[in-house]
């Protein structure tokens, strides 16, 4: 099968880069196996666990059925980019304490799901924090957890 | 396979124009790159379209007018959008998660045209006109003739949806979609179902309007069960009736989800629920 490159111009977690990839190259293979970066985890690969969800223009995709092709000039975050200086951020934190990561695969995902959520609603209720989760599978926590982590920085007057 | 970045509609149609159904038009990729990743399609050319600024408006005026860009998160969230569509704003919010809704198209849900589309009925009982356009010129159509057959539509291989049209929720009407699944969250209807009933001012129906999918290859309007509502005051004969014509109207598959007779015997209940949110959203 011949390959056609594609040139594509996209920052991730604020660096710019320009890449030639392939036609049906997903984000999620761009970042795992051409960025290394290895924190954005393959479940399902057809959009439906959210293990992969990554923040485009700060909304959330499953980067596994998002085509890199179609990044020109969009911003891409990922969990990586939610720490800095070797401190985690707080959600990431907040998971720690609430025990709301078990094997943690899923992990990565729920916390760009929820940092696109609370960006946009700095204080969800717990039924909006349920609802915006609906694309996030966990089988380990039960969802408690995790609903409890961002319930904790609700109390403590702002981000968790 | 190539791929090529649109960035007005005329680019786009250029490309179809040259490459037709050897070129396949990508938008946000929530079903078209499920189905190449499944090797479903294969097709020569991807056409992204997203960058068209041009086809994700949304303006409301005596007919709604939705660019095929819309996405299912504004549809969801759009309080304008919501009052004059509420029906399509419940269904956009239960097509997958938010990944899903962020960047999956209306468009794309509609031209897709699977059995399973969740904002079918609701642009059905809408009246929706789609409207498509090539290099040869531009028709309109209702959205009753646009699904031909599971995944299949009348739209040319060198052809584009362009906009939707439909009715906003008119005064003394109510409307409703409801979805019949397994869990609360992520699923593919077993039933889906949207209902547009108007009142007159003594509480009787004066106009009806009834669409169902997952029951049938495409999704479809029921008139023979519109027309029992008409001039009743929905009580349980009135019910009875249009739930037997909503059984007539219905071909439905033994899947894994549910089988044909589960998804047959639960029209009449989701009917009688969405009558009543219908006349429950009617203040007389």
């Amino acid at each position: 099968m011949t390959v056609n490159g594609v040139g594509v111009a996209f920052s991730v977690n604020g660096v710019a880069h320009r890449l030639e990839v392939g036609p049906g190259e997903t984000l999620l293979h761009t970042l795992r196996e051409r960025l290394r970066l290895t924190g954005t985890k393959e479940g399902c690969v057809e959009g439906e666990c959210g293990a992969c969800t990554v923040l485009v223009d700060d909304k959330p995709v499953d980067s596994c059925i998002f085509i890199t092709a179609a990044l020109e000039g969009r911003r891409v975050r990922t969990v990586e980019g939610l720490s800095g200086d070797g401190a985690l951020g707080p959600l990431q934190q907040a998971f720690i304490d609430y025990g709301s990561t078990q094997c943690g695969f899923c992990t990565p995902g729920f916390l760009m799901t929820l940092t696109a959520l609370l960006e946009e609603n700095p204080s969800p209720s717990p039924s909006e924090v349920r609802q915006a989760l609906d694309g996030n599978i966990c089988r380990c926590t039960g969802y408690r957890q995790i609903i409890e982590a961002v319930a904790s920085g609700i109390e403590n007057g702002g981000r968790p | 396979m190539q791929f090529r970045r649109a960035q007005t509609l005329d680019e786009a149609l250029d490309v179809l124009g040259e490459l037709g159904k050897d070129a396949r038009i990508l938008a946000g990729g929530t079903d078209v790159v499920i189905q190449y990743l499944h090797g479903e399609i294969a097709p020569e050319t991807l056409v992204h379209i997203e960058g068209i600024g041009d086809l994700a408006t949304v303006s409301l005026n005596h007919r709604t007018t939705l660019g095929p860009l819309v996405t299912h998160r504004a549809l969801a969230t759009d309080e304008a959008l919501g009052t004059a569509h509420p029906a399509l704003a419940a269904s956009a919010r239960t097509v997958g998660g938010w990944q899903t809704q962020a960047v999956g198209t209306i468009g794309g849900n509609i031209c897709n045209a699977s059995p399973a589309a969740d904002t079918a009925p609701p642009l059905l009982v809408a009246d929706a006109h789609v409207t498509l356009a090539s290099r040869r010129g531009k028709r309109r159509l209702a959205l009753t003739d646009f699904f031909i057959d599971r995944r299949q539509t009348v739209m040319d291989p060198d052809e584009m949806l362009t906009a939707i049209d439909l009715d906003p929720l008119p005064a003394g009407a109510g409307e409703a979609y409801l979805k019949l699944g397994r869990r609360g969250a992520m699923e593919v209807a077993l039933v889906g179902m949207a209902v547009r009933i108007g009142f007159a001012a003594d509480g009787t129906v004066d106009s009806a309007r009834i669409a169902l999918c997952s029951v049938a290859p495409t999704p479809r309007r029921v008139p023979e069960a519109e027309e029992a509502l008409i001039g009743s005051r929905l009580n349980a004969s009135v019910l009875d009736a249009a739930g037997e014509a909503l059984r007539a109207a219905a071909c439905p598959i033994d899947d894994a989800r549910a089988s044909a007779s589960y998804r047959m015997r639960t029209l009449r209940g989701l009917l009688e629920r969405a009558a009543i949110q219908c006349r429950e959203a009617v203040t007389l």
